[in-house]
């Protein structure tokens, strides 16, 4: 558990994690109020490593539940291992003749029958998936359940009651309290809105992409080949860029990428002609880099 | 509210600043319920306050869970914390007081008078506060004095004159030295605005997004601009949220069998087709001279705002001549290319509107673009110029397409006059309507996702 926000900040630094002091308040209240926080921001400006980072500063398991359409609770929650189940009615049916036997009426082989222990819905057959993995840990664990815009609206349910209250009820068995209740962890990308419900149960965080300041620290951290000079110079382009009308802008993860391309170029200042050879690093669509081809006198300066 | 009300006489007065602004950001329409206060309540005890940054996150992160109100919430913030002072020790902002009733009136003084002004606020409708400051004042005061909880102030406010004024103190208890009087108005006056701030953001919206199109003056398009960029982000993803809760279709068999041989083919899980999402084409015809180039502004913006939400939008403008402008969206944001098709000379402005012209040249160059997905949109007033009304093209182009609309931003009782032919094309159409403001765009724009196919 971090101490104070200024540790927040510390604790994910020595993971390699540069957090505003936005990030870092919502993450320290979350840990210490309990409750789960939803992420929103464009692709790519590090809300899965988030999580990640999380979870190694406080040693805590990472568990991942990756959403996509059609995820259901048999893959998120918990499933019954049904081809086990059909093994144990056959054992049962050779069993059964044996048990009965000195019965006499149907009556007597009923109530001699209901004597025996029933394991058809027990946890012996039952499969854990991500998050009654979490929920059942010994130790304490960061649930990352990533992208949640992408799976449909009525998984959103399952998760309501984890989220609100660290358990899961399993009709055949009965509620599963948390151990240890888990940090949870939302990403979204806005594809489509969260249910009211669910975002009264989170915390909520926004990432933008960074301040330059902010960015450039990132950068100097993964990237210490790059000189300082170098990596203000693409810092520098690459807020210029991001105010021209992209289709994509370029994130965080692609400052990095074309950081380390330069610096394995031999880059010591960053010219214009190297910067459109390399375009391709930041630029996913042709069209913008046209659009940045065109407008490189005023986005570099040499 | 009577929640707050509780709260508030309970815990100590500072926490009132804050059930004060969550009240703002709800009347400034950010949607809030008692667990987002609660976790407000929860949170702040663990922060520092003086911190401005750390304070205002820890507001936004419990209080703001939908990130189009991120503005709004900062826009709050900034006004109801920062305007009471230039200074930035936010501590200092609700702790300590520098106007003129702080010289005046002891802290207990303060808060008790503050919570007989709330009464005050809200025992009177809100019609009664337009009168003047002077007027309304006075009238506070007259209701201390007469209220059983006003009488112990009412005593030491009175009391109070004798430090400031030079009377002696057998003059008319009723008189209040003027120092007081302001006093008083200047805290009234305060907690009036506080109160209407939120509010006032709202209405602002409500102003502008009902307010005729064709009255917006410049600096109000300006701000609706970002009004339609947020409002549009809802509304997409309000939409999305509908369309994948019909998705799940009838059992798909096949997939059910096979999946299933598993387990001997008894049929423990069962699979769903999944139903086509139904996203319809579109294609935009905007007038776009100059009686209703405005509404034709506002419905491209929109329509490529949502453009994610449609298979297909192609976007055409024209006024005696028609031209596909969809390309030039899919090369800048909405913003330029709306200003470039303004500047194109293609249109021959001046000449006026030719529908008749117009729809001919669809159907010759573009009629591709119709099939029996598409849904046409018109935006225009019918106003030909008493030219030839091209009725022969048209039908071509409703009977080529599933559903033809016509939005026509004239009032209905004006849709026939003068050179405008509205009923000429209205037997042809899906629907004409009327849209005055950009409610009513959007409200249409709605209505295509909610259709039965």
């Amino acid at each position: 558990m971090f101490s104070s926000i200024k540790d927040t900040i510390q604790g994910l630094e020595k993971q390699k994690y540069i957090c505003s002091k936005e990030i870092a308040t919502t993450i320290y209240l979350a840990l210490k109020m309990e409750k789960p926080v939803l992420v929103e921001g464009p692709a790519g400006v590090g809300k899965t490593d988030l999580g990640k980072c999380i979870a190694q500063a406080l040693g805590y398991e990472l568990i991942r539940l990756q959403c996509y359409e059609g995820l259901d609770e048999a893959k998120a929650l918990y499933e019954w291992e049904y081809a086990k189940q059909l093994l144990y009615t056959q054992i049962l049916k050779d069993k059964l003749s044996k048990i009965l036997e000195d019965q006499a009426t149907l009556k007597d082989a009923v109530n001699k029958l209901s004597t025996e222990e029933d394991v058809f819905f027990s946890e012996k057959f039952l499969v854990a998936r991500p998050i009654l993995k979490a929920i059942t840990n010994e130790t304490p664990s960061v649930l990352l359940i990533d992208e949640i815009d992408k799976s449909d609206s009525e998984f959103e349910a399952f998760l309501l009651e984890v989220l609100s209250d660290f358990q899961v009820t399993i009709p055949e068995i009965g509620t599963i309290t948390a151990n240890k209740k888990p940090f949870v962890l939302l990403t979204s990308n806005n594809a489509r809105e969260m249910s009211d419900a669910l975002k009264r149960r989170c915390l909520h965080l926004y990432i933008d992409y960074p301040t330059k300041e902010l960015e450039e620290q990132i950068v100097k951290l993964k990237v210490p080949e790059c000189g300082n000079y170098l990596i203000k110079e693409i810092i520098n382009t690459i807020h210029e860029i991001r105010k021209l009308p992209l289709k994509k802008d370029p994130s965080i993860s692609e400052t990095l990428d074309w950081a380390k391309a330069l610096a394995l170029l031999g880059c010591e200042v960053l010219n214009r002609d190297i910067a459109i050879d390399t375009l391709n690093f930041i630029l996913k669509y042709e069209k913008d880099i046209e659009l940045v081809k065109k407008n490189i006198y005023t986005i570099i300066v040499h | 509210m009577l929640y707050d009300k509780a709260f508030i006489s309970e815990e100590d007065k500072a926490k009132g600043v804050f059930f004060e602004f969550a009240e703002v950001l709800k009347k400034a329409g950010v949607n809030l319920s008692i667990v987002e206060i609660m976790d407000m309540m929860q949170a702040l005890p663990l922060i520092s306050i003086a911190e401005k940054e750390i304070f205002k996150q820890t507001l936004a992160t419990t209080l703001v869970k939908d990130y189009t109100d991120i503005p709004i919430f900062n826009q709050c913030f900034e006004e109801f914390f920062q305007r009471k002072k230039g200074n930035d020790s936010l501590l200092e902002v609700y702790t300590s007081h520098t106007n003129a009733e702080d010289f005046i009136f002891s802290q207990e003084e303060k808060s008790l008078l503050e919570s007989l002004i709330d009464d005050f606020l809200d025992s009177h409708p809100q019609s009664f506060f337009k009168k003047s400051n002077e007027y309304l004042t006075k009238i506070l005061i007259d209701e201390i004095q007469s209220s059983e909880a006003g009488g112990a102030i009412g005593l030491s406010l009175f009391n109070r004159r004798s430090r400031y004024a030079s009377g002696s103190s057998d003059d008319s208890i009723q008189e209040l030295s003027p120092q007081v009087f302001e006093a008083i108005m200047g805290l009234l006056r305060r907690r009036m605005f506080e109160r209407n701030m939120g509010s006032a953001i709202k209405q602002r919206e409500d102003y502008l997004l009902n307010k005729y199109i064709y009255q917006l003056k410049p600096d109000e398009i300006k701000e609706m601009r970002e009004l339609i960029k947020r409002f549009g982000q809802k509304m997409k993803n309000r939409i999305s949220l509908r369309k994948k809760r019909v998705k799940r279709g009838s059992i798909d068999i096949k997939r059910t069998l096979r999946r299933n041989l598993q387990y001997g083919g008894v049929p423990f899980k069962i699979f769903h087709r999944d139903r086509k999402v139904d996203r319809p084409q579109l294609v935009v015809m905007c007038d776009i001279s100059s009686s209703v180039n405005q509404y034709s502004r506002f419905m491209l913006l929109l329509t490529y705002t949502l453009q994610s939400l449609f298979a297909k939008v192609r976007s055409f403008a024209f006024i005696s001549n028609l031209v596909e402008i969809t390309d030039l969206f899919r090369e800048m944001d909405p913003e330029r290319a709306l200003n470039s098709i303004f500047n194109d000379t293609n249109f021959t402005y001046g000449w006026g509107s030719n529908y008749g012209n117009s729809f001919n040249q669809f159907i010759q160059n573009y009629s591709d673009a119709l099939t029996s997905k598409t849904t046409v949109l018109i935006l225009g007033d019918a106003r030909n110029n008493n030219q030839d009304p091209g009725l022969d093209s048209f039908i071509k182009i409703k009977e080529r397409s599933r559903n033809i609309y016509w939005l026509n931003p004239d009032r209905k009782h004006l849709w026939d006059w003068s050179d405008s032919i509205a009923s000429l094309y209205i037997p042809h159409c899906t629907e004409m309507r009327e849209v005055k403001n950009f409610l009513d765009l959007s409200h249409f724009i709605d209505t295509l996702f909610i259709q039965k196919r």
